[in-house]
């Protein structure tokens, strides 16, 4: 009934492979972690994005955050690593629930005019409180959480512990995504107006649903904290929000492993290039007009084809493509109907 | 007559200076069909966005069996028992024609949704309201595909069904059969008389052949105002409506009995 690639285990079962395969094909340990780390941040905008129908550009406040988390608490407070984790997660939710609360008051480009204002604000709060964030320069020498008396401090070491963590967060973000919660998030994305007046409460669903993608955002952030040994200004830069998009959107929308893909087709591309071209960004722009034009099911979408081509399924249908990413609640979609 | 299930005491509803709805006063009976007709710019809708919550009314009341709702959000209305579909069709057209039905089932208890690790499988009740509207719908055989690939009878017919699969008390249908082909109306008709036996059903309706013959009350409205209520029989000889009819001003599809445009 379920499309084999759907399928939740499936799904899973392609993110272990992932997992599995990086440390044998990779020589860095660094870009490997880096992958799985992003590829939770991207799935968490692909909840926003792909679900929900919400581009919002405020992504990398969370991402930001919890590296600002993983830094205070580690260096300054002295916390350990499982509890400073916690602390991204929670203050992710907390400060994304906030924003969306405030965002959501609009919609379409209004609502994304609004998470771009944040991000900016949250950057110059983060330039101008020097004090904590240490400004231009970050927060620096944030340690690798140790395992009993050793520290991780190999990057295959640390790899393994990011490993762990991501499967574990993919496989709740999958439970989200097929909970009564997410299959209703899709319906507020086909169709908000009408999501409205069958009696769910709409805004309650999309806060909820920045304060999961803030969450695992922030828990990303403070990860990635912890594997560079810093955390940057540039990470709740309004340019990590832009990445994270691009990434969402190369990779696929409303599919998790996609989100996966997405990261890792960007962050390997991004390794190749600059080593041979340092304006390889243009490429980048080229791969992302490419999708968009032709490709909207992104790099999940061709290899959902190539599996129907070898087992002759009719593949799934690309979207209208005037279908609107972010949802009108006065145009509903299904509107071929009039008189 | 009984206590009415909905009723509307001098409902106003002003854009600015301009007046779309005027003192409407109705009592719609339980378990009864109930239309509503009048030309393009009457307040129809405007009455049915009231009714739904949809717009805040400026003055008047609206109570549903006995209870005021006049000031509640319209996601609570339908929690009361409230629902409608609408005139320009209005689906989840990427999701299935069962999950579209299963998530208007489950919009009667929206709150218990919000949990983000309940599965929906696990909500039998819901989805035996699906499956059973899916028969009654006669939309079984297309159930898994896109709601947005059906036929426009059968988009109609599963926006009608949104609105039943929430297990309303009263149901508001705007304009059900528009856009349909002779065929698709029959059926249409068939599922509204249906829907009747169990439902309170207020319809707008421009087919005057549906009309006269399923309503069990008809209420024409004019410019904002309820112009004249009665069985269809009463309305059909009102001289007021009857002038209405020779000055054209009734609109859309007047198929159906001949006796009407005589």
């Amino acid at each position: 009934m379920i499309p084999l690639l759907d399928r939740p285990l499936v799904q899973f079962g392609l993110a272990v492979a992932v997992v599995l395969i990086l440390p044998v094909t990779m020589r860095s340990g660094t870009l490997a972690s880096e992958i799985l780390i992003f590829g939770l941040a991207v799935a968490a905008c692909n909840l926003l994005l792909g679900y929900t129908g919400l581009l919002s550009f405020g992504q990398g406040i969370f991402f930001g955050l919890g590296s600002y988390v993983a830094g205070l608490g580690l260096v300054r407070v002295g916390l350990p690593a499982p509890i400073v984790l916690l602390l991204a997660l929670g203050g992710g939710a907390l400060v994304a629930a906030a924003v969306g609360w405030v965002s959501i008051r609009r919609q379409g480009v209004y609502f994304v005019m609004l998470t771009l204002a944040f991000s900016q604000m949250f950057y110059f709060l983060a330039y101008t409180f020097s004090g904590l964030t240490g400004g231009d320069n970050g927060l620096l020498d944030i340690p690798r959480p140790r395992l009993g008396d050793t520290v991780l401090s190999g990057p295959w070491a640390y790899y393994a512990f990011v490993a762990v963590l991501f499967l574990a967060l993919f496989a709740a973000l999958q439970r989200v995504a097929l909970s009564t919660f997410g299959r209703t998030l899709l319906a507020i994305r086909d169709n908000e107006a009408r999501a409205g007046a069958i009696g769910y409460p709409v805004r309650a669903f999309k806060v909820a649903a920045f304060a999961i993608s803030g969450a695992v955002t922030a828990f990303a952030g403070a990860l990635h904290a912890m594997l560079i040994g810093v955390a940057p200004l540039s990470n709740i830069d309004y340019h990590t929000s832009e990445t994270l998009l691009i990434m969402t959107i190369i990779g696929g929308t409303a599919n998790l492993f996609a989100s996966l893909l997405g990261a890792g087709a960007y962050l390997l591309a991004a390794d190749a290039l600059s080593a041979i071209w340092p304006r390889w960004l243009l490429l980048l722009g080229l791969l992302l007009i490419v999708i968009t034009l032709f490709l909207q099911r992104g790099l999940w979408g061709l290899i959902e084809r190539a599996v129907a081509l070898v087992t002759r399924a009719p593949p799934p249908e690309d979207p209208a493509p005037d279908r609107p990413v972010v949802s009108n609640p006065d145009v509903a979609p299904a509107s071929e109907a009039t008189r | 007559m009984s206590e009415p299930i909905l009723a509307t005491d001098a409902l106003s509803v002003r854009y600015g200076s301009f007046v779309a709805l005027q003192d409407v006063t109705l009592r719609i009976a339980e378990n009864s069909v109930h239309s509503i007709i009048g030309p393009n710019g009457a307040g129809k809708t405007t009455l049915f966005h009231a009714l739904t919550g949809r717009i805040a009314p400026s003055a008047g009341r609206i109570t549903l069996g006995g209870r005021d709702i006049t000031r509640t959000s319209d996601h609570e209305r339908v929690r009361l028992g409230l629902a409608r579909s609408f005139q320009v069709t209005s689906l989840f057209p990427t999701l299935s024609v069962r999950e579209n039905l299963r998530l208007a089932a489950q919009g009667r208890t929206p709150w218990q949704a919000l949990a983000p690790w309940r599965r929906a499988e696990a909500n039998r009740p819901v989805l035996a309201v699906a499956e059973a509207m899916l028969e009654r719908l006669e939309l079984t055989r297309v159930a898994l595909r896109a709601a947005g690939e059906l036929s426009h009878g059968q988009q109609r017919r599963l926006e009608v069904g949104m609105a039943m699969a929430a297990s309303p008390k009263v149901i508001l249908l705007d304009e059900p059969t528009s856009g349909m082909g002779i065929d698709d109306i029959a059926a249409m008709t068939a599922l509204i008389r249906d829907l009747g036996r169990d439902h309170t059903v207020l319809f707008i309706e421009h087919n005057m052949g549906i009309v006269m013959n399923i309503s069990d009350t008809v209420t024409v409205m004019r410019a904002g105002r309820v112009l004249v209520e009665g069985p269809p029989a009463v309305v059909r000889d009102d001289p007021e409506v009857r002038r209405a009819y020779l000055g054209n001003m009734i609109t859309g599809d007047i198929s159906g009995p001949k006796d009407l445009v005589s």
